[in-house]
């Protein structure tokens, strides 16, 4: 049944427009380093603390384009209502939505099960950098919102989206905007978890498989398998791995080599980060 | 945090402790020497400068970003297509309506306040805002349903500016003559989806100057009705994509009434009309006028005036409103051009 809280539209199925001729192919780069990453924190004057987290995109077709796009919001820590069950520590709630005009395809105003994953996954990344003890009886929201996804508008269509590959830049990014964004709000953390990807990936079937850090799923002819890293680089720690593909059988270093990978990307974002930090408490010091 | 020893409070805790009597307190300043202001420092009838940035979404045909004070709004233009009835005859006097080819709503849930967080059913303000935003689209007439229909392709006529006059033509010397390849085999449908990524106040106008700036922007590839294929097919070319028609540019203007008691009746007492409210003087007010006017073409125009709740605004304080929403047509339009 339709929500009849929202508009719904015409009674109809309406399609996303087909084009006649298929896109040029986007060219394949080698790029040893991640993309460019825009980081701004406390862009919600409302809520706690927030930031926002933009990605560049290698292959503008029009000025100012980028390709990731998130914003986050923490609400908290606050109490929790008088119904809930005690609690020795805080309580972390963590929403990812994609705002319906983030994907190639129109995406509904209910989170579907690919946004209660990346929920999951950001919720234990998160979870092991926060000083969870240090609120009894409390609880936080942590929402991001995907204003624009990690795909390409003119890549095939014939590549599917359900394989979820750039799901795991969405993460890595969620993850990196969120612990700026706790950071904000003043919540206690061991260190700034940061978010990074690296994939396995091959043109073809007769070159070798490379590894390349946070992978455009655009540029690659085919994505073997990717690994998605919450790491705390202070500590050494690494708090959410999320993997997935399959590995060539003959190499069994590869999973070292590509979790390493990852590594490298998420020390590169997490510099970001503090870098963000250190501008806003140098900015909120001039003030007062 | 000196204060909190000594029995004043800040202007801060006052204002969290009681804020009816601390804005009342800022309009009705003791010493007369101080000039009357809002908390945030406006005059009763100044607005907040927008900041407008269009085309940042690669996913969508048209999108803008609106910043309006602490009110940050993002709105994106989508547009999908759906076949209309075979051999259907286009009598219909209002297809946009009729057809319900434009979808707006209005997503409140994204955090962008404490009270509006996710997992929980639209809210009444998100549902009534995407009610009002829905039927000023609509009795605005803003878009022109022309450019949404969708023909067969012409075979062997490139010029498609000349096409559609012709058949605008066509429709008006004699719309039952409509002829079989002529016939409108689909159209467009406009997904208006407007996010709310940060609140203070003033949800209505925001996120319609946002949904005005993102169709202003909105560029559809030229689509036509592929007979073989019997589907509707784009082409890829952007030098193809055309614009939206938009019918002038109506601009929403709000006024919050704030009244010297709390529950005060018609004739008595003092009251102020403040103009594009934030989140505080939102919550302290009952009475609300949102006017739409345009301005384009020399002569204002009124599209729309609602009125919600309290007794406080007659004809006359209507009058100053439309004048002040008449300076705030100037200020959008600066803005979004």
């Amino acid at each position: 049944m339709a929500d009849r809280r929202r508009i719904n539209g015409p009674v109809g199925a309406t399609t996303p427009p087909i084009f006649d001729k298929p896109a040029a192919p986007v060219p394949a780069k080698t790029r040893d380093a991640i993309r460019k990453i825009f980081l701004k924190t406390g862009i919600t004057p409302s809520a706690s603390g927030s930031a926002y987290l933009e990605l560049e995109n290698p292959n503008p077709k029009k000025l100012g384009n980028t390709s990731l796009k998130l914003s986050c919001t923490v609400h908290g820590p606050r109490a929790l209502p008088r119904s809930a069950p005690f609690s020795p520590h805080i309580i972390l709630t963590t929403h990812v939505k994609y705002a319906p005009f983030a994907t190639r395809q129109r995406r509904g105003y209910l989170r579907d099960s690919s946004e209660r994953d990346l929920g999951v996954h950001l919720e234990t990344a998160l979870r092991g950098a926060i000083i969870a003890d240090r609120w009894p009886k409390s609880g936080v929201d942590i929402i991001v919102t995907v204003v624009e996804g990690d795909q390409d508008r003119d890549s095939p269509e014939s590549q599917k989206d359900d394989e979820g590959w750039d799901m795991m830049n969405v993460l890595s990014g969620c993850i990196t905007v969120a612990s700026a964004a706790i950071a904000d709000a003043g919540i206690d953390c061991v260190d700034t978890v940061a978010g990074g990807v690296a994939a396995l990936v091959c043109k073809d079937d007769k070159t070798a498989p490379t590894i390349v850090m946070d992978p455009i799923v655009a540029e690659h002819g085919s994505i073997l398998a990717a690994c998605c890293v919450a790491y705390l680089p202070t500590r050494d720690e690494i708090t959410n791995m999320w993997f997935k593909g399959r590995l060539p059988g003959s190499d069994m270093m590869v999973y070292d080599k590509l979790m390493e990978k990852s590594l490298v990307a998420c020390r590169c974002a997490n510099r970001v980060i503090v870098q963000e930090l250190n501008e806003t408490v140098r900015k909120s010091q001039e003030i007062s | 945090m000196a204060t909190a020893k000594s029995l004043t409070l800040s202007s801060t805790t006052f204002a969290k402790l009681s804020p009816h009597p601390y804005l009342l307190a800022n309009l009705q300043p003791s010493d007369p020497s101080t000039t009357p202001t809002r908390t945030n420092g406006r005059q009763p009838s100044e607005t907040r400068t927008p900041y407008i940035n269009t085309s940042s979404l690669s996913h969508a045909h048209g999108s803008a970003v609106v910043r309006n004070g602490d009110t940050t709004v993002i709105c994106g233009v989508r547009g999908e297509t759906i076949l209309t009835a075979l051999g259907r005859p286009q009598l219909l006097l209002d297809e946009a309506r009729d057809y319900d080819l434009l979808v707006p709503n209005i997503e409140l849930a994204t955090g962008c306040a404490p009270n509006f967080l996710p997992g929980v059913p639209p809210t009444t303000l998100a549902q009534t805002l995407s009610t009002r935003i829905y039927s000023l689209l609509h009795s605005s007439k803003l878009v022109d349903v022309s450019r949404l229909r969708i023909y067969p392709e012409e075979v062997g006529e490139k010029n498609t500016g000349d096409d559609d006059e012709k058949m605008d033509e066509a429709e008006e010397t004699d719309e039952y003559a409509v002829t079989e390849e002529k016939a409108v085999k689909a159209y467009w449908v406009l997904y208006i989806d407007v996010l709310f990524i940060s609140f203070d106040g003033n949800p209505f106008d925001t996120a319609w100057t946002a949904i005005l700036a993102a169709l202003r922007d909105t560029k559809l590839p030229l689509a036509y009705w592929d007979a073989d294929r019997e589907m509707v097919l784009c082409k890829r070319s952007e030098k193809e994509a055309a614009p939206l028609n938009l019918r002038g540019l109506p601009v929403a203007c709000t006024g919050a009434v704030f009244t010297e008691k709390e529950k005060q009746k018609k004739g008595s007492g003092l009251y102020w009309v403040l103009v594009d409210p934030d989140r505080l003087e939102e919550g302290l007010c009952d009475e609300t006028v949102t006017v739409v006017v345009d301005k384009l073409g020399g002569s204002t125009k009124i599209l729309g005036i609602s009125k919600h709740g309290g007794t406080v605004v007659g004809p006359e304080l209507m009058r100053k409103v439309v004048a002040t929403a008449e300076s705030r047509w100037d200020q959008v339009r600066a803005a979004i051009e």
